[in-house]
C-alpha cells in the first residue's frame, strides 16, 4: 500500500514544480498514504465492529468487557429473517428429541424458541428495493431532461426556477410529512410503494436537476450545432451527443439517488406502515422477546449495507470522476 | 423519446389518479378476523389462540404485529383513516380514552354483562384495561393480557451466607426480599460494586415513549402520590413532598444501575440481568419469561418478586398489559363475527390455555389456580400484583402530559439537572398548563 | 462523435426546418421540464400551502374533528415556549459544531488524498463508506458502540474501568457531543469528496507561477487553493448546515432527544409534536413552517456569499 513508485505520480503535473523536484515528494507522499490509511482504518472501525456483532452470539454481544474473539455464529441471521416463538418446558423437551431440524431450526433451538416463520424483513428488503430503484431510474430520467433543458434553452425565471427546485431540498422531511400524510390518507396513496416512489422521486429530483445541469453545462455546444446544421433534430443530438457525454454525471447522479432513497428513515417511518414498510424504519425496531438482540440488528444491517457496496463499488470512477469533473463550477 | 416520456408521465399520472379512486375495498365475507398487537411473544400466544379458533369454528384468525416503537403510530394513523384493517385489537391501557372519545372503539358494557364476562376477571384490570371514565359502568375493552412491574433478582446474591452476614453486620436487618423501597434501595447500594463489576438495580430510564414515567410510578404511588386529584388538579399533587421523595429515591436507584443505562427500557433490562451486571431488575412480568430461558445463564437461580411497600405501606405497581377492543369503522357483520371470537376467548376453559401458552390472563379462576401459580417462577408474584396495579392517565390527552413528564424525569434522573423538587415543580405547572388549555381544569 | 450521416431528407428545407425546430424547442424544453416541476407543486409545493393553512387552525389528524382556525394562536404559543427556544439553541449549537468539524476535517482529508499514491483510490472509496450508510442504522449501532458496559468506544479511549468511563449518551455535556462525533465520522467524507473535486480544477500553472516567485507553500495555501477551493467548499458547507439543521435520524436513533431535553432538537421536537403519542397536527404545521423560514433565511445568506465567492 505504502510503496511508492514514480508512475504513479502524474509526471506532466509535477515535472516542472521546484518543490516537487527530489526525494522530499517522495516522503512526503509516504507519509500522506500512512496517515491516510491510518484514517482510514479509524474510519472503518465501527463498520467492521457491526460486521464482528453480526457474527456474534447474542450473549457475546453484550459482555462486558467487549469480546473481540468469539465463536462465530449465524444466530442473527437466523432471527432476522425468521419468526421464532419461546419454547416452555414441556414443548423444549420434545423439540430436543426431534431429529429432523435443519441447521436454522438448531440455532433457533438453542435459545428455546421454534422458528414459526419467515420474518417482515425480507419482504422490508423486497420494498426497500423497489422503492429504491424505481425512484432513482424516475429521478434520473425526468432530471436529465429537465437539465438539458435549463442548460440549452432559454426559460423566463430560469435562476428563480432553479433556486426553487434546489430548495426543495432543503425541506426537513418531518416538516413535509405532515401534509404529505393527509394528502396521501385522502388519495390512497398512504403505505403504498407509488406514494413513497413519488416522494423519493421528487426529493431526489432536487439535487439530482441541480448536479446534471452542471455535467451539461460542461459540454461544449458546439458538437450539438454543428449535429443540428446536420440536420439532427433537436431531440436526436440530446440523444447521440448529449447523452453519452452526460454519462459520467448520470452515473454519479445515479449513485446519489439511490443512497438517498435507501437510506431513507423518517418519511418510511411516518407514511408506510406494512405493505411498504422498507428496512430502515426496521432495522432498530427488531426486538427479540428478551434483551436487545444486538446480533439481529447488525446482521440486519449489514444485509443492507450490501445493496449500497455494490452500487457505489460499480460507479466509483464515476463517482469519483463524476464529481471531480462535474463541475458545479461554473454557476 | 419526446413521446416515450410523455406517455411515462401520463402513465404515471394515470395511476395516481385511478389509485386515488379507489377506496376502500367493499364489505367481505367473514371468514376471516385480524387482530393488530405489539410484536412479542404474547402476540405469537394469542396466535396460537387463533389457531385454536379456527380449528373449532373454521373462521382465521390472523394476528398483525407491530413492533412496540411502532405500534402507537400505527394505530393512531389507522384511527385517523377510520381504517378497517383490524377488526380486533389489543390495545394499550391509555389508549382507552382516546379510542372511546374520538370513536375507535365500541362499548361493549352490554355484551360483556349478558355475556358474564364482566365479573370473570379481576376487577383491577377491568378497570384500568376496560373501563372509561373510571367509574361509569362502561366496558370498551376485554382485559387480555395483564401485565405489570415487578422484580427480578439473583438469589445467589441474596442468599450467599457471607453477603447475608455482611449485609446484616451493615445495615442491621437480614439480606432477603425486600419489603419497601427503602429496604431495596439498601439492597441496591449494598451489591453495588463497579470494581467487581456488580451494580444493585437496574430501572427504566428510557425518554421515547413512557418507559421511565412507567418505572417511577412504581415508587410515585407507593408514596401516596397521584398524577392529579379528584378534581384533575396537579398543581401541589404531583409535586407535593411525598413524590419529591420518590423521585429522589427513584434516582438513587439510578445511580446504582449499571453503567450505559442512560436510555434503557425493558430490552436493557434484561440484557444487564444475564450479562451479570444487575442484581435487581425492574420489569414487565411480561419479559420474564426470557430470564426463565437459557438465554439467562442465572436462569436457575433467578427469584422474582412484587413491588415493594412505600413509606406508609401504600403498595402499588404500574400496569402495563392491553385489553381487546372492538374496531367500530368495520362493518356489522364483521362486528358479530368479532363479539364471537371475544366471548369464545373469554371462557374460562379457553382463558386457560391462554396461560399454558403463556398468555398472562387477567381471569380470576384461572389466576387462583395452583396450576397457574406454580406453572413458572413468576407467576405467582405475578398474580399478587395483579390485586394492585394502578395506571396513569387513559383520557385523550395522556399523550400531551406523557412528553414533559418524561423528558422531567429523565432530566432529573439521568441528566441530574436540577433537584427533584425543581423537576416536579416545573413538571406540575407544564401539565397544568396542558391541562387548562385542553379544558380539563376549568 | 458525430460521424453518423445525418438523414438527408431533413438537410432539404433549412428555412423551414428552422421554423419548425423553433416550435419544436419550445414545445421539447416544456415536456422536459414538466415532469419535474408538476412533481415538486405536487409533492412540495401543495403540501406547504396546505400546512400553511394547517398551522393556522385546530387540528389533530388522529381526531374525528374538522380544522378549527384559531389565527396565529400556534404561533403565539410556540414562540412564547421557552422550551422550542432551548430546542432551536441546541439545533443551532449542533448544526455549528459539526459544520466546523466537518469543514476541517474534510479539507484535511482532501488535501491529504489530493496527489495521487498507490491505491488512493481506494482509500479514497473506503473513506465514503460511512457516508453510504443509513442514518439511522449509523445511530443504532453507535448506541451500542457508545455503551459504557459493552460497547467498544471507550475501551479505545482506554478507559478501562467501566464505572469511571465516561457516559457518553447520559452526561450532559457530553451527549451533544457524542452525536456531533456520529454525523461528523458520518459527512467529514462528503465535504472531502466536494473539496477533491475544486482541488483538482485548479490549473496547475497557479501553483508553477508561485513556485518561480517562491512564495511560501502557506501563502499557496492562502492565496492559490483556498480561493480557488472556496466556491465548492462553500456548498459543501450549505449543503451540511442544511442537513445538520435538519437532522433527525441519528438523534432519533441515539437518544430519543434525552436525557432530559438536552439533545431535542427542532425536528425532534416537531416529530414528538406531530406524532408520538401527540397528534397535534395544528402546532406541529406552526413549529414547521417556524423551521422553514429559519432554513431558508440561513440558506440564503450562505448562497449570496456563494455568489460573492464566484464573482471575487
Amino acid at each position: 500500500m505504502a510503496a511508492q513508485s514514480s508512475s504513479s505520480f502524474t509526471p506532466v503535473n509535477y515535472s516542472t514544480r521546484v518543490d516537487k523536484v527530489g526525494t522530499r515528494p517522495m516522503v512526503a507522499n509516504l507519509m500522506r498514504a500512512i496517515i491516510a490509511v491510518m484514517l482510514v482504518c479509524l474510519t472503518l472501525i465501527p463498520v467492521v465492529w457491526m460486521g464482528m456483532t453480526a457474527f456474534k452470539p447474542l450473549k457475546d454481544a453484550i459482555t462486558v468487557p467487549p469480546k473481540v474473539f468469539f465463536t462465530p455464529s449465524l444466530e442473527g441471521f437466523v432471527n432476522l429473517l425468521t419468526q421464532r416463538r419461546q419454547l416452555n418446558g414441556a414443548e423444549l423437551d420434545q423439540f430436543r428429541q426431534r431429529t429432523d431440524l435443519n441447521w436454522a431450526d438448531q440455532i433457533a433451538l438453542q435459545q428455546q424458541q421454534q422458528i414459526i416463520g419467515q420474518s417482515q424483513f425480507v419482504s422490508q428488503l423486497i420494498n426497500s428495493l423497489i422503492i429504491a430503484v424505481t425512484s432513482t431510474v424516475l429521478s434520473v430520467l425526468f432530471a436529465v431532461l429537465a437539465a438539458y433543458a435549463f442548460s440549452r434553452f432559454h426559460i423566463p425565471g430560469k435562476d428563480d426556477l432553479l433556486f426553487f427546485i434546489l430548495s426543495q431540498r432543503m425541506l426537513p422531511a418531518v416538516v413535509v410529512t405532515v401534509p404529505i400524510f393527509l394528502m396521501y390518507r385522502q388519495v390512497g396513496l398512504y403505505d403504498t410503494h407509488l406514494g413513497m416512489i413519488l416522494l423519493y422521486t421528487s426529493f431526489n429530483l432536487s439535487f439530482a436537476v441541480w448536479l446534471l445541469k452542471g455535467f451539461i453545462d460542461e459540454i461544449p455546444t458546439e458538437y450539438e450545432e454543428a449535429a443540428l446544421v446536420d440536420g439532427y433534430t433537436r431531440l436526436q443530438a440530446f440523444r447521440k451527443i448529449v447523452l453519452p457525454q452526460a454519462m459520467t454525471g448520470i452515473a454519479a447522479t445515479t449513485v446519489f439517488s439511490f443512497i438517498f432513497s435507501w437510506n431513507e428513515f423518517a418519511f418510511a417511518l411516518m407514511l408506510t406502515q406494512d405493505k411498504a414498510r422498507t428496512a430502515p424504519p426496521q432495522i432498530p425496531l427488531i426486538l427479540g422477546s428478551g434483551g436487545v438482540e444486538w446480533s439481529t440488528i447488525a446482521a440486519g444491517s449489514m444485509a443492507f449495507l450490501i445493496p449500497v457496496v455494490i452500487v457505489t463499488f460499480a460507479q466509483w470512477r464515476h463517482l469519483l470522476r463524476g464529481v471531480t469533473f462535474g463541475a458545479i463550477r461554473k454557476g | 423519446m419526446l413521446k416515450k416520456t410523455g406517455l411515462l408521465f401520463v402513465l404515471v399520472a394515470i395511476l395516481v389518479v385511478a389509485l386515488s379512486g379507489i377506496g376502500i375495498a367493499a364489505a367481505q365475507d367473514v371468514s376471516e378476523l385480524t387482530i393488530w398487537w405489539a410484536q412479542w411473544d404474547p402476540a405469537n400466544y394469542l396466535q396460537q389462540i387463533g389457531n385454536d379458533y379456527e380449528a373449532a369454528t373454521g373462521i382465521k384468525v390472523t394476528v398483525v404485529q407491530t413492533p412496540w416503537g411502532d405500534f402507537y403510530t400505527r394505530v393512531g394513523t389507522e384511527w385517523a383513516a377510520k381504517g378497517t384493517s383490524y377488526d380486533l385489537i389489543v390495545g394499550d391501557s391509555q389508549w382507552v380514552g382516546q379510542g372511546v372519545t374520538q370513536g375507535h372503539y365500541v362499548e361493549l358494557t352490554d355484551f360483556m354483562n349478558e355475556n358474564d364476562i364482566t365479573g370473570s376477571v379481576t376487577p383491577a384490570t377491568l378497570q384500568y384495561y376496560g373501563e372509561y371514565p373510571f367509574g361509569s359502568g362502561k366496558y370498551y375493552a376485554y382485559p387480555t393480557e395483564g401485565d405489570a412491574n415487578g422484580f427480578a433478582y439473583r438469589k445467589d446474591l441474596f442468599e450467599n451466607p457471607d453477603e447475608m452476614a455482611a449485609f446484616e453486620a451493615k445495615y442491621g436487618y437480614a439480606l432477603a426480599v425486600p419489603e419497601t423501597w427503602a429496604q431495596l434501595r439498601d439492597i441496591a447500594e449494598f451489591f453495588t460494586r463497579p470494581d467487581s463489576g456488580l451494580y444493585g438495580v437496574n430501572v427504566y430510564t428510557q425518554k421515547d415513549y413512557d418507559a421511565i414515567t412507567m418505572g417511577f410510578e412504581n415508587v410515585f404511588f407507593s408514596y401516596g402520590c397521584n398524577w392529579m386529584d379528584e378534581t384533575n388538579n396537579v398543581l401541589g399533587v404531583v409535586n407535593a413532598d411525598a413524590c419529591v421523595q420518590a423521585l429522589d429515591l427513584y434516582k438513587e436507584l439510578y445511580n446504582f444501575a449499571p453503567p450505559g443505562n442512560t436510555n434503557s427500557f425493558f430490552q436493557e433490562m434484561n440484557d444487564s440481568f444475564t450479562n451479570g451486571q444487575a442484581a435487581m431488575i425492574m420489569n414487565y412480568f411480561a419479559f420474564f419469561p426470557a430470564l426463565n430461558s437459557d438465554v439467562n445463564p442465572y436462569k436457575d437461580s433467578t427469584g422474582y418478586f412484587v413491588m415493594p411497600k412505600g413509606p406508609d405501606g401504600q403498595q402499588f405497581a404500574a400496569l402495563g398489559g392491553q385489553g381487546m377492543s372492538l374496531n367500530s369503522y368495520i362493518d356489522d357483520t364483521r362486528k358479530a363475527a368479532a363479539l364471537d371470537f371475544l366471548k369464545w376467548f373469554a371462557q374460562e376453559d379457553v382463558q386457560k390455555t391462554w396461560a399454558e401458552y403463556g398468555g398472562y390472563t387477567c381471569n380470576i379462576n384461572v389466576l387462583g389456580s395452583e396450576e397457574f401459580l406454580t406453572q413458572t417462577p413468576y407467576n405467582a408474584a405475578f398474580a399478587q400484583t395483579m390485586t394492585f396495579v394502578k395506571d396513569f392517565w387513559n383520557i385523550p390527552e395522556f399523550g400531551q402530559l406523557l412528553a414533559p413528564t418524561q423528558s422531567a424525569l429523565s432530566g432529573f434522573v439521568v441528566a441530574g439537572q436540577g433537584t427533584a423538587q425543581e423537576a416536579l415543580d416545573t413538571l406540575a405547572e407544564e401539565q397544568d398548563a396542558i391541562l387548562v388549555e385542553t379544558g380539563v381544569i376549568q | 462523435m458525430s460521424q453518423a450521416n445525418p438523414p438527408m431528407q431533413q438537410a432539404a428545407s433549412s428555412n423551414a426546418r428552422r421554423g419548425q425546430r423553433q416550435m419544436s424547442d419550445r414545445r421539447i424544453m416544456l415536456w422536459f421540464i414538466l415532469p419535474t416541476i408538476i412533481l415538486l407543486i405536487l409533492m412540495n409545493i401543495f403540501p406547504l400551502i396546505y400546512s400553511l393553512y394547517l398551522s393556522f387552525t385546530n387540528y389533530s389528524v388522529i381526531a374525528d374533528k374538522a380544522p378549527e382556525w384559531i389565527g396565529v394562536q400556534n404561533y403565539q404559543a410556540i414562540l412564547s415556549d421557552s422550551k422550542f427556544w432551548l430546542s432551536f439553541a441546541t439545533t443551532g449549537r449542533y448544526a455549528l459544531l459539526t459544520v466546523i468539524l466537518q469543514t476541517v476535517i474534510g479539507f484535511g482529508l482532501a488535501l491529504l488524498l489530493r496527489n495521487k499514491f498507490k491505491g488512493s483510490g481506494l482509500v479514497t472509496t473506503l473513506i465514503l463508506i460511512p457516508m453510504m450508510l443509513s442514518p439511522i442504522v449509523v445511530a443504532t449501532f453507535w448506541k451500542m458502540i457508545y455503551n459504557p458496559s459493552y460497547g467498544i468506544f471507550n475501551v479505545l479511549l482506554g478507559y478501562t474501568n467501566i464505572s469511571t468511563a465516561p457516559e457518553w449518551l447520559g452526561e450532559p455535556d457530553r451527549v451533544l457531543w457524542a452525536i456531533i462525533i456520529v454525523d461528523v465520522w458520518m459527512w467529514s467524507p462528503f465535504v472531502m469528496l466536494l473539496c477533491l473535486a475544486g482541488l483538482s480544477a485548479i490549473p496547475e500553472y497557479l501553483y508553477e507561477a508561485a513556485a518561480i516567485d517562491r512564495a511560501s507553500s502557506w501563502f499557496q495555501f492562502r492565496r492559490i487553493t483556498l480561493p480557488q477551493v472556496m466556491p465548492l467548499l462553500l456548498i459543501a458547507v450549505l449543503f451540511r448546515t442544511i442537513e445538520a439543521f435538519k437532522q433527525f435520524d441519528l438523534v432519533y436513533g441515539l437518544t430519543g432527544g434525552g436525557p432530559g431535553d438536552l439533545t431535542e432538537t427542532v425536528s425532534i421536537r416537531l416529530y414528538r409534536l406531530a406524532f408520538s403519542g401527540q397528534y397535534d397536527t395544528g402546532t406541529s404545521s406552526a413549529l414547521a413552517y417556524i423551521i422553514l423560514v429559519v432554513i431558508i433565511a440561513i440558506s440564503n445568506l450562505y448562497i449570496r456569499s456563494l455568489n460573492k465567492a464566484r464573482g471575487g
